[in-house]
């Protein structure tokens, strides 16, 4: 199934290094991730030396080299959110998941992330949680939402 | 589907379109800008499509799903037409009564009603909402009236026509004049004089060139590009177009960031639709003209708003800028003549060239023309976007629209600019924004981001909040930049950790001079403003956490610390189930403790408290 | 037919073969212009800062790298102001506080006249000047190393951190690194780092006579232009 996904992005774009970033977006949309040998394969196909697809996926945010959790958490830190609280945000989900901006919890239920601003800043401190967004956000609200998946996922237990 | 071949095409399909328009003797415009949908209008539009249907009104109500307004604080928005009824705050729940009594009866449902945080009165009308009296909606004001996935929408308002008069009857050459003499200057921060661009490229003897519109704002605090690309794209469209021609672009691009779902998926629905409708492609309006435009979406690096990084981008690579020995619009894309405008200009151009430039040049100052979107947020009670004629106080925008303080501390500063910009004091609030006044006081104009900060930010904390950010997204090719933002942070962080010294400010004085003057590229050279201005204007909060290791405003975690005061803790626990670092400790209806071994000093209790217990020494 | 342009360099005219940059012409007159991330057959990318000038032009100099600006006939540089040697020396400043344990480096800082670091130092064992990345790319179309990482993560690193088979083993990213000659004497311990300033007849140069090239041995062991 992947190859196929992989041909249809690279469909039309062959040969085309300046289409680098925007295989790499599709890339990272339909596997959640950049895997290795996908990388391998883009340089190749595209015409562009493997040193800079490496470059370009480690440069720019919107990539990650690792796998996401099943919950993706996004703070937005902008200004706006930031002088209305959301480090208290960063706080909250580094004491509850004991983990940092960037990580994934070790059962993959969890990955929390920043982000410098998702333009709705006049609703801040704004949490985005797997593409939906939430507006005055509340460390309470947020923890309250990060339960809700935990005991969710205390409930699928037992059938998995 | 309609293939305009010529300006008589347009006028006629715009004829029909209204026509079609007036059919409908009801509109419901529903705001669902990212900001709005946050507040899950998405949902509410759903719903009342289907209960208009289902109570037989799907011929009288005509639905029209906008882009942002710009009043995302009181989102989701609905406006009623005939009446200009606006409500707020809208839910699925009130879905129902709103079809019954609003849209059957006319009848107004008061609790949905805006209610000015100022007076504490309620407005009936969109129309009398101060928050939009004080404004000059130039630009904004048609999002209300556009399905930004509608072309017929931007058509029936007038669209197009500018480029149809353009191409019809104005050289490439008397663009430029009009543009020139219309004052219009870069919207995006530096405020270079558009005109002098696009002269400069068109004299270019090469026949590849290029237009691009840099969406990519990853100025923290601002959204009028993503507001105006999301709601409007068609305009910007037409912008770029008449540039295009203006210059002798064959092909363009609209870089936007990738954190704007809605602006990348309206802007390349929009140029589908252009495409369908004859206005991109081939020989436009029969005019011989040809031009086409894609939509590049960017990664997530703040550096990419800088145009030789940007054009790096657009190309594929690494987004790090180069040295602009020889400027874009000689050598940029591909190493071909370029004109790079920010997307808020490039709105402006339709309207200068359909109503002339002294139309366009009558309002503003004597060095800045028109009108300019902000973003203010932060700590006031009205947020959202704000279009006012350039020159207007920071006094009416932060008290008139903004409505002043939003909890009742005192508003101290108001920075703008974002990261490239600075910290302006109360005092300074009677100065008329504008490009040249604001970076007299060492501020910038910036892409437009107003953020109000009272007396509870401190303003150390604000530079290093600053720093971070720039160390973050400093691409790190060159060392002052590197390296001196690097030493900056340190710095400051020395300060707001109580280690700082008074020689301590002198250097960081000296390096930002260093930093400023030799960076290679804009986000370097702008990078110690926020230390700079906050250094000019509230050097006595670096003095207090130098001399007296006091945080006046009481943030710098390093010298507060929590406490629970006895007297007013009743014991209901909900700051120990509130802790995330379990640091409190207390029995039921008993007084509770912190731990402060294990304080983090986050301050999450203190929301939760509601006896107002917790105190920050 | 070699075209020549005539400029003016710290008030003196100077002829340059056009299309050749501000620090080659400079440095071929014997006009020292401080650089470190400069190699005289690579692309230049103005990382370092270190040989910025100014460039007068209608009264109004602004501050470039001389390294990435082409001579023009009737340029007007100021490469030696009291301005830009300052601006410079804290430029230098910030990269022997952040990479002490080079010579080149420590050479460089002394040729700008610094005699006192404001900061703590920090042990870095690059300072991303880029020379090994340029020489790989350019020289051997190698491509092994590169930039990765943006701002205080950049760093110079193989694709996915494992030597790749276009790597030719030419050595040349050792040869052309900075930080492979070590400080005379013994290499500085993480603690124990300083700004070396042993050198005084050096020093006096650097301050009698900051823009006459003196032939310095940091050049001739660290392919400075006027040495190529």
């Amino acid at each position: 199934m992947n190859s196929t996904n992989l041909e249809t992005i690279l469909e039309g774009r062959r040969s085309q290094p300046h289409q680098l970033i925007e295989v790499l977006q599709d890339v990272q949309d339909v596997y959640g991730y950049i895997p290795k040998d996908v990388m391998g394969i883009v340089a190749k196909e595209l015409g562009v030396p493997l040193m800079e697809v490496f470059r370009v996926a480690k440069f720019y945010k919107a990539f990650t080299l690792k796998p996401r959790g099943k919950n993706v958490i996004t703070i937005c830190t902008g200004t706006a959110c930031h002088v209305r609280g959301s480090q208290l945000l960063i706080d909250q989900v580094q004491g509850q998941l004991r983990l940092k901006p960037g990580d994934t919890t070790k059962d993959g239920l969890f990955t929390v992330e920043c982000v410098n601003c998702v333009g709705a800043c006049a609703l801040g401190p704004v949490v985005v949680q797997n593409g939906s967004y939430s507006n005055h956000m509340t460390p309470g609200k947020l923890r309250r939402a990060i339960d809700k998946v935990q005991g969710k996922k205390k409930e699928e237990s037992p059938h998995a | 589907m309609p293939n305009i071949k010529q300006a008589g095409d347009l006028e006629t399909l715009r004829q029909k379109i209204q026509k079609a328009h007036k059919k409908f003797p009801k509109t419901i415009t529903i705001c669902g800008g990212t900001g709005c949908q946050a507040s899950k209008a998405g949902e509410v539009i759903e719903k009342i499509r289907e209960v208009i249907l289902k109570q037989g009104f799907g011929k009288d109500v005509y639905i029209r799903s906008t882009g942002c307004h710009g009043f995302c604080e009181q989102g989701p928005i609905m406006v009623f037409e005939p009446g200009n009824i606006l409500y707020c705050h809208v839910t699925t729940e009130d879905i129902q009564e709103i079809v019954d009594k609003t849209i059957r009866h006319g009848e107004v449902i008061e609790r949905l009603l805006y209610t000015d945080p100022v007076s504490g009165k309620k407005n009936v009308k969109e129309k009398d909402i101060p928050f939009y009296l004080a404004q000059d909606r130039q630009l904004l004001n048609y999002n209300r009236l556009v399905d930004p996935g509608n072309i017929n929408d931007y058509i029936a308002i007038g669209g197009y026509m500018a480029l149809a008069k353009t191409l019809g009857s104005i050289k490439p050459a008397a663009v430029i004049d009009e543009i020139n003499a219309s004052g219009l200057r870069g919207r995006g921060g530096g405020g270079f004089p558009t005109g002098r661009k696009w002269t400069e490229c068109r004299e270019e003897p090469i026949d590849e060139k290029y237009v691009i519109c840099n969406a990519d704002e990853g100025d923290p605090g601002a959204y009028m590009d993503r507001c105006l690309l999301e709601g409007n794209p068609h305009l910007v469209i037409e912008g770029l177009l008449i540039g295009a021609w203006a210059v002798g672009a064959r092909r363009g691009y609209i870089y936007v960031r990738k954190e704007y779902p809605l602006a990348v998926k309206h802007a390349k629905f929009a140029i589908e639709q252009a495409r369908k409708y004859g206005l991109l492609g081939e020989n436009i309006f029969g005019s011989g003209f040809s031009f086409d435009l894609e939509v590049a979406r960017g990664g997530g690096a703040f550096v990419c708003g800088e145009s030789t990084a940007l054009m790096a981008s657009v190309e594929g690579k690494v987004g790090e800028p180069r040295p602009k020995d020889i400027h874009t619009v000689k050598e940029g894309l591909w190493n071909k003549p370029t004109v790079l405008n920010n997307v808020e200009t490039w709105a402006n151009v339709p309207s200068i060239m359909l109503n002339g430039a002294s139309w366009f040049a009558v309002k503003g100052t004597p060095g800045s023309k028109g009108t300019k979107i902000f973003a203010l947020t932060g700590q006031v009670k009205n947020t959202g976007l704000v279009e006012v004629a350039m020159g207007t106080t920071l006094n009416n925008i932060v008290f008139d629209i903004g409505g002043g303080s939003k909890n009742g501390k005192a508003i101290k500063a108001v920075q703008t600019g974002g990261p490239s910009g600075g910290c302006l004091p109360t005092s300074l609030f009677q100065l008329p924004v504008d490009f040249d006044s604001l970076s007299t006081a060492g501020s910038m104009m910036g892409s437009g981001g107003m953020v109000v900060m009272d007396e509870g930010t401190c303003m150390v904390d604000v530079a290093k909040y600053f720093l971070n950010f720039l160390q973050d997204e400093s691409c790190g090719k060159c060392v002052p930049c590197r390296l001196g933002v690097e030493r900056m942070l340190e710095i400051i962080t020395d300060i707001t950790e109580g280690r700082g010294t008074a020689e301590q400010i002198s250097l960081l004085e000296d390096l930002a001079e260093t930093v400023g003057e030799t960076s290679l590229c804009g986000l370097g050279k702008t990078a110690p403003n926020p230390v700079l201005s906050t250094l000019r204007y509230f050097q006595e909060e670096y003095l207090a956490h130098i001399n007296e290791k006091h945080c006046p405003a009481g943030v710098c975690k390093a010298l507060i610390q929590y406490a629970i005061a006895a007297e007013k803790c009743n014991g209901c626990g909900s700051c120990k189930r509130a802790c995330p670092h379990g640091a409190i400790t207390g029995q039921k209806k008993q007084v509770h403790i912190i731990d402060l071994e294990g304080c983090q000093k986050c301050g999450i209790c203190i929301g939760e408290c509601k006896p107002g217990a917790i105190m920050v020494n | 037919m070699i075209e020549e342009v005539t400029l003016t360099i710290d008030d003196v005219l100077v002829k340059a073969v056009k299309g050749i940059s501000v620090l080659d012409a400079a440095v071929k007159s014997g006009i020292c212009i401080p650089h470190l991330c400069h190699v005289p057959f690579l692309s230049d990318i103005g990382a370092c800062r270190l040989c910025i000038v100014e460039n007068v032009n209608n009264g109004k100099a602004k501050i470039t790298t001389s390294c990435t600006l082409r001579v023009q006939e009737g340029m007007v540089i100021r490469a030696n102001s009291e301005k830009v040697l300052k601006l410079r020396k804290n430029i230098a400043e910030l990269l022997v506080a952040h990479a002490p344990n080079s010579r080149a480096i420590q050479d460089i800082a002394v040729r700008c006249g610094l005699k006192e670091v404001r900061y703590p130092f920090h042990n870095a064992n690059c300072v991303l000047c880029g020379r090994c990345v340029r020489y790989c790319s350019e020289m051997w179309q190698g491509n092994a190393i590169g930039f990765v990482g943006r701002g205080k993560d950049r760093h110079v690193e193989y694709p996915f951190g494992k030597r790749p088979d276009t790597c030719k083993k030419c050595n040349s990213c050792v040869l052309y690194c900075p930080m492979s000659v070590t400080p005379c004497g013994e290499v500085m311990k993480t603690g124990e780092e300083h700004l070396c300033g042993k050198c005084d007849s050096q020093m006096a140069m650097a301050e009698k006579i900051p823009g006459a090239c003196v032939w310095c041995e940091t050049g001739k062991s660290f392919q400075c232009a006027r040495y190529a």
